[in-house]
């Protein structure tokens, strides 16, 4: 049996290495929260809380457990539970159970912290760890892919002549005329699942992050390439991300159940809408922004206003996990789609659903552009419809997978999907036919070969 | 009387399985005795030869040691294992690991013996990539995540839902690879898989640790999600059988007390694979032995246990008895009345229990009454027996009692339990019908094929036909095919019609194949009322719900009936159900029999037949249901060769070498009689019958057709059912608060014991001695006279009535002369201030002298004084009326208060005896309220 080191773990261990030189006080944030979040957030976390201790916050972590002390006490090894259990030479009661001990430097980083006085060093002591951590530096991609991996966003550039696909720690921007590879963007979180052009087509917002252990939204500066902003970081993915038509705000949606809605460019975080009771999976702007859809594996779409991020209205139509959602280009109803193979229109008024559409699958993203409105869907089709009629006007064929994602260039008339077998395909929408099809993962192909 | 109660058992059979399946348990959770090799006389290596057909096969190594004196142990443990050519195979443990092509021995050397067994080797040049189902599925089941307490509920855990034990891969195909964009498999990095950090506890995880990076299970799923999260292709084999070694009736005696197991699926090429690692273990008594995740089985006590294995939708199981010596346990060859002791016997010696005494003619008559009719014998017929000296007194009893129209009657409230009969379900005038046909059956002692056949295949009137009822309570095809599994096939089925039954070989393919047998039923009201008619349409077929497939009718053994081409073929499955051979027919009805004479089935519960819940013992359910079989289905018969056996005639009173015993009847086990059993108890020991409704006067709550008739606040307390569901557990036997209030304080027990024409109030007014009443309550209660001691302080507590009356009547007389002098105290007052009134009217010179006269004795007076008395104590004299009327108002209430308290208290003096009926009163609430009582036993 062979060991395969963990890269996530080692992107904190890299991020542990460079701090704290002997001159300046150990900082909480950045040395000790990351060991914390790798080797003791499952057992000591809001799903079990072995002996009574959470390490999830500053505020958490330096209250009682069951033992009676504090995990840490200012100036007081002894007093400090859980460094006298990280310390201890009995291996029965040594910290992290059934694990090595931590390494002796570390070891040494909480020690020193607690006799500098155990101080904070973040704005609010009960905020996740998670967010308090510096965004880490994401490892490498891998130069050619063992494996492509399912292709959740892609969109195009401003002027149409690039592809930008979610990969592994990276995007992949691609000509879509001829499926050649013309970049790499790096330091993305392991899995893309979300991706929104802003506007004028300089910022690139990326959702992403590691199944079940981080959550981001990196925005990237198209240009360079150059991440200008980490936001929203949770402990579970980011599932979608979307700027508004005007460009100076952007709204997240996270595993978590929040939306947020940060102010553009500075990332002012302006609302945080909690109403959701499970993972929020599809966000969506209306014309003039003032209002803000949103779907749900809590299995309801919901309609809030976007400036007080009051809830509107709830859609429970579907009684399924809800994926994807676009408003009507009138502005009075709202398209959802999802588990239960169907769009629904419903009115935003009083929640009654006026049609729907069904597919031969689970629909995923529901994008809409100007009048056209596109989903992608489990049944390997892509589809065209004319948005305020929700008539079909073209239903594009040749996945042999599940197609996940769907972007649209309504100046170049093209259409281009991600499937969940990692290939690309790209069709022009007049005449339907498919102009390249590749996997977007660099070197796969040629490996598979 | 000494009365041994055992703790009533609670049906925790599902919790224990769950327990069990959730923990994988590892050897080092045991202490392992060391292996006494000892110098066997051979020994026998499994598999007699090993094929390892590519790079992921391994093969578990099985060592068995014999012994000159028969007996037989596991030597896995202490036996060295080498390879003659450690190029082409190696070894870990017992485990045989391929490294190249070719062919080599393994040596075997264990107490002196060797053995040597031939190991080909192949196909390790080329990759052997996982199996879904069988890899990944497997290794699933095997660390409890698709478990039914955990993502296999059917609404999964945190968002991820797995089918329960693999049973649906298409679903956990799309869960695992598609669901969430590939959320939970990492193919490019496979350790960060969410799938493999979640168990691990890497990342926060609801169900916490579940798997270790060294588990076979991990390196499954990691090499499977390295490979691409592979689909199996379609020619792939499939697995046909799973084989388990060493198969059922290993018996291992202590300190020998683990046996490693191997488990060998075999699949539809031929090839054959060891699956041990990745096998599903439990155990069906785990305070007997438990299976580590290996599949080493430990035993921890006395006893025997089925270990069931599963693999995937497979299930084999295998019996290991585990014995030990007792120091001190000797045999006494009790007596043996039939085959039932022979085999009860054999199991006893085997397990080092010792069967207690004969139970003595109090014990028997009471616990025969009680089981074959339902009630307690009269005082002269238990006096007869007693007075009987014929040594086959007890068999005479027998059968005088089965012939009784008692008999009938009670055995008719045990299947109507069973048949759901109740007024509601059937109709008022339904229900009599219904119930006087099988009364009938019963009294006819109808054999049970035919009274299965008759229910089965009714048709027409339920008026008409009372059997035709089945078809009225059980309302549609579901409610069939789980009534009719759960009551004569002893299955309980209901799980398997959402999906594979979890613990069982039951699918859903076969529930709704069974299903194809009874979906042609219909039912419609006629314009009668309470009349149901009960036809069978000639068309009509069965659609599993999952896979969307038409069902053949289907028939367990038997597997697809191809011929079913008649409108009907509920006869199909009849004619199937009640053939001699048939392996569930005889056994179920045998063992329900058995269940309902010891308040425990030789396979319990007694509707619950399945690997995981085998029989106590297995020989003796075999002759059981075979003596019924050849007998014709008579079931009086086997009722009555139990009856005559000594174990059901065994005392209740444990010895030495039995009180641990609860399963293998050893003893007879004491059980709270059944609600209608204490009922008409109560009524026949206070001799004030119970009235129901509109029923003859002289039903009896063992007789009631059904619970809803007539409904009664002690019978409900005491666990009737309510013949809800067809399951015997709706029979509680539980006992709560209610029932203690009932026995403390109720108003039905009270009533009878106040009531004026009772036993005792009878018999005093016969006026018969407090001994005699005594007796005789205790022969209507516990069916023999009372003990020295009992008749003692018995006489005693009356006796101290008496007193307490004395005592009593000394109080009150005290408290009346009390008074009576306040009274007198009083009137003086006034008197003397009369008399002072009247002293005013004489000369004041003499009235010092008068006063002295009239103070003095009257023998002591002086002539003077006499002379004054003479003369003037008549005008002096008070009389009483005087001094009544000179009384003020305050002094008249104190003393008419008095008086009338006085005549209060007169009246409050009891005579000797007065209170012995009261007495009489507590005697009989006491016997009511013993174990002797309360407890069949």
């Amino acid at each position: 049996m062979h060991r395969t080191t963990s890269l996530l773990s080692l992107a904190f261990t890299l991020s542990i290495g460079v701090a704290a030189t002997a001159d300046e006080p150990v900082s909480f944030r950045k040395d000790l929260a990351p060991i914390l979040l790798d080797k003791c957030l499952a057992c000591h976390g809001p799903k079990k809380a072995e002996g009574g201790l959470r390490v999830d916050s500053f505020e958490r972590v330096t209250k009682e457990g069951d033992s009676g002390s504090p995990g840490f006490t200012a100036n007081d090894l002894d007093l400090s539970e859980a460094f006298r259990r990280m310390a201890s030479d009995d291996a029965d009661e040594r910290m992290p159970a059934e694990a090595d001990a931590l390494p002796a430097e570390q070891l040494a980083l909480f020690k020193r912290w607690i006799e500098e006085g155990a101080k904070y060093d973040g704005d609010d002591p009960t905020a996740d760890l998670i967010t308090i951590v510096p965004a880490p530096t994401h490892p490498e991609a891998p130069a050619t892919y063992r494996y492509a991996v399912p292709v959740a966003a892609v969109v195009f550039s401003h002027d149409g002549k690039e592809l930008i696909a979610g990969g592994y720690h990276e995007l992949t921007v691609w000509n879509p005329v001829d499926g050649t590879l013309i970049r790499r963007i790096k330091n993305v979180g392991q899995r893309t699942r979300a991706l929104s052009l802003s506007p004028d087509g300089k910022l690139l917002a990326v959702g992403c992050g590691a199944p079940g252990r981080l959550g981001e939204t990196r925005v990237i500066d198209m240009a360079t390439g150059e991440i200008v902003n980490v936001l929203g970081t949770t402990s579970d993915e980011m599932l979608d991300v979307a700027f508004s038509p005007q460009g100076d705000r952007l709204a997240v949606g996270a595993a978590d159940g929040a939306i947020r809605v940060f102010e553009i460019p500075s990332g002012k975080e302006q609302l945080s809408i909690t109403s959701h009771s499970d993972w929020v999976t599809a966000l969506a702007w209306n014309a003039d922004a003032t209002k803000l859809v949103s779907g749900s594996r809590d299995k309801t779409a919901k309609v809030f206003d976007a400036k007080t991020g009051e809830l509107l209205v709830t859609y429970s139509g579907h009684g399924e996990a809800v994926k994807g959602v676009a408003f009507h280009p009138e502005n009075n109803d709202v398209f959802s789609a999802g588990t239960d193979k169907k769009i629904h229109r419903w009115q935003i008024s009083d929640a009654k659903k006026t049609a729907d559409v069904a597919f031969g699958g689970e629909v995923f993203k529901l994008p809409l552009s100007g009048e056209f409105l596109f989903a992608s869907s489990a049944d390997k089709t892509v589809r065209q419809f004319e948005a305020k009629t929700q008539k079909q006007l073209k239903s594009f064929a040749g996945h042999q997978d599940w197609a996940l994602s769907v972007a649209y260039h309504a100046e170049t008339k093209r259409v281009a999907s991600g499937g969940f077998d990692g290939r690309v395909r790209v069709w022009n929408v007049d005449d339907g036919k498919e102009v390249a099809s590749f996997f977007a993962a660099p070197g796969y192909e040629t490996a598979a070969k | 009387m000494k009365m041994a109660v055992q703790g009533i058992r609670t049906g925790a059979l599902v919790t224990v399985a769950f327990a069990a399946m959730i923990g994988l348990t590892r050897a080092d959770d045991f202490k392992l005795e060391p292996v006494q090799v000892g110098e066997p006389q051979r020994i026998e290596v499994f598999p007699p030869a090993i094929k390892l057909n590519g790079v992921r096969e391994q093969m578990q190594i099985v060592v068995t040691g014999f012994y000159p004196d028969g007996s037989v142990q596991d030597l896995t443990r202490a036996a060295e294992f080498a390879s003659s050519n450690a190029e082409v195979f190696n070894l870990k443990g017992s485990v045989a690991h391929p490294k190249a092509d070719g062919s080599a021995d393994l040596k075997v050397s264990v107490g002196g013996q060797e053995a040597s067994v031939a190991v080909s080797v192949a196909n390790q040049g080329a990759p052997q990539p996982v199996s879904f189902e069988y890899g990944t599925l497997a290794a699933l089941s095997k660390q409890g995540c698709n478990a039914g307490a955990c993502h296999g509920s059917p609404s999964g855990k945190g968002g991820f839902r797995l089918s329960l034990r693999a049973f649906d891969p298409e679903l956990d195909k799309l869960t695992l690879i598609h669901e969430d964009f590939g959320r939970r498999t990492n193919s490019i990095e496979p350790a960060e898989s969410l799938l493999l950090l979640k168990p691990l506890m890497k990342v926060p995880h609801g169900g916490g640790l579940k798997i270790h990076a060294n588990d076979s299970a991990y390196e499954v799923i990691r090499d499977w999600i390295s490979e691409g999260c592979n689909l199996d292709p379609p020619e792939q084999p499939r697995v046909v059988k799973l084989e388990v070694y060493p198969p059922s009736g290993r018996l291992l005696k202590r300190p020998a007390h683990t046996q490693q197991l191997a488990v060998l699926a075999h699949y539809a090429d031929g090839s054959v694979r060891d699956v041990t690692e990745l096998a599903v273990y439990s155990s069906s008594d785990e305070a007997v032995a438990s299976i580590t995740e290996n599949g080493l089985v430990v035993g921890k006590d006395r006893g025997e246990s089925a270990v069931i294995v599963r693999f995937m939708e497979f299930i084999e199981s295998s019996f290991v008895t585990f014995v030990r010596d007792i120091e001190g346990f000797a045999w006494n060859n009790p007596p043996i009345n039939n085959y039932i002791d022979e085999a009860v016997d054999a199991k006893l010696q085997q397990l080092k229990f010792l069967p207690s005494s004969v139970c003595t003619d109090e014990e028997f008559i009471r616990r025969v009454y009680l089981d074959v009719i339902g009630i307690l014998p009269t005082i002269a017929e238990t006096q007869q027996f007693f007075a009987d000296t014929s040594a086959d007194k007890r068999a005479k009893l027998i059968d005088q009692l089965l012939e009784r129209p008692e008999f009938a009657k009670f055995w008719t409230l045990k299947w109507g339990d069973l048949l759901r009969l109740t007024s509601k379900q059937v109709g008022d005038d339904g229900v009599y019908k219904y119930h006087r046909w099988v009364e009938r059956a019963i009294e006819t002692n109808m054999p049970y094929d035919q009274f299965a056949r008759e229910l089965l295949t009714a048709s027409g009137s339920t008026h008409l036909n009372p059997p035709a009822n089945f078809y009225r309570t059980a309302t549609d095809t579901n409610d069939c095919v789980e009534t009719i599994s759960q009551v004569f096939l002893g299955a309980r089925l209901q799980c398997a019609k959402c999906h594979n039954h979890p613990f069982e070989r039951w699918s859903q393919d076969n529930y709704y194949g069974m299903a194809a047998f009874f979906n042609r039923v219909q039912r419609k009201n006629t314009p009668k009322p309470d009349e149901t008619f009960i036809w069978v349409s000639s068309s009509g077929e069965v659609t599993q719900p999952r896979t969307g497939k038409q069902m053949k009718p289907w028939l367990p053994g038997d597997g697809d009936v191809e011929k079913a081409d008649v409108d009907d073929r509920r006869g199909i499955f009849a004619e199937w159900l009640t053939r001699p051979d048939n392996p569930f027919f005889a056994k179920i009805e045998a063992n329900r029999i058995w269940s309902h004479l010891f308040g425990r089935g030789i396979v319990d519960p007694p509707d619950d037949f399945r690997d995981s819940n085998p029989p106590s013992n297995a020989a003796l359910l075999e002759a059981l249901s075979a003596d019924f079989v050849k007998s014709g289905f008579d079931r009086k018969h086997v009722i009555r060769t139990i009856l005559n056996s000594r174990t059901y005639q065994s005392s209740f009173e444990p010895n030495d070498f039995n009180k641990d015993d609860t399963k293998y009847f050893s003893h007879y086990q004491p059980r709270l009689l059944s609600a209608e059993q204490l009922l008409d108890a109560i009524c026949d020991v206070t001799a004030v019958p119970e009235k129901f409704g509109s029923l003859p006067p002289t039903t009896r709550a063992t007789q009631l057709p059904a619970p809803d008739l007539v409904k009664h606040e002690f019978l409900k307390i005491f666990g009737q059912p309510e013949r809800q569901t067809v399951c015997q557990c709706e029979r509680s036997s539980e006992s709560n608060l209610g029932m203690a209030i009932q026995f403390f304080n109720g108003p039905l027990i009270y009533n009878k014991l106040r009531d004026g024409n009772n036993r005792f109030r009878q018999l005093l007014n016969e006026q018969k001695a407090d001994q005699e009443i005594i007796t005789q309550l205790h022969f209507a209660a516990v069916n023999r006279p009372p003990t020295e001691k009992e008749l003692a302080a018995t006489m005693k507590h009356i006796s101290s009535k008496d007193e307490q009356i004395a005592q009593h009547n000394t109080e009150t007389d005290a408290k009346i002369v009390a008074m009576n002098k306040a009274i007198a105290d009083m009137r003086r007052t006034f008197e003397v201030k009369l008399f002072d009134t009247k002293l005013q009217a004489i000369p004041e010179t003499l009235r010092a002298d008068v006063k002295a006269a009239l103070a003095a004795e009257e023998g002591k007076r002086s002539e003077v004084q006499k002379y004054l008395v003479e003369k003037l104590g008549a005008s002096l004299a008070v009389s009483a009326d005087e001094v009544t009327n000179a009384l003020d108002e305050e002094a008249k209430k104190m003393v008419a208060d008095s008086t009338a308290q006085i005549a209060e208290l007169e009246k409050q003096k009891q005579a000797l005896g007065s209170r012995r009926i009261e007495a009489l009163e507590d005697v009989c609430w006491a016997l009511l309220n013993t174990n002797e009582f309360l407890f069949q036993h």
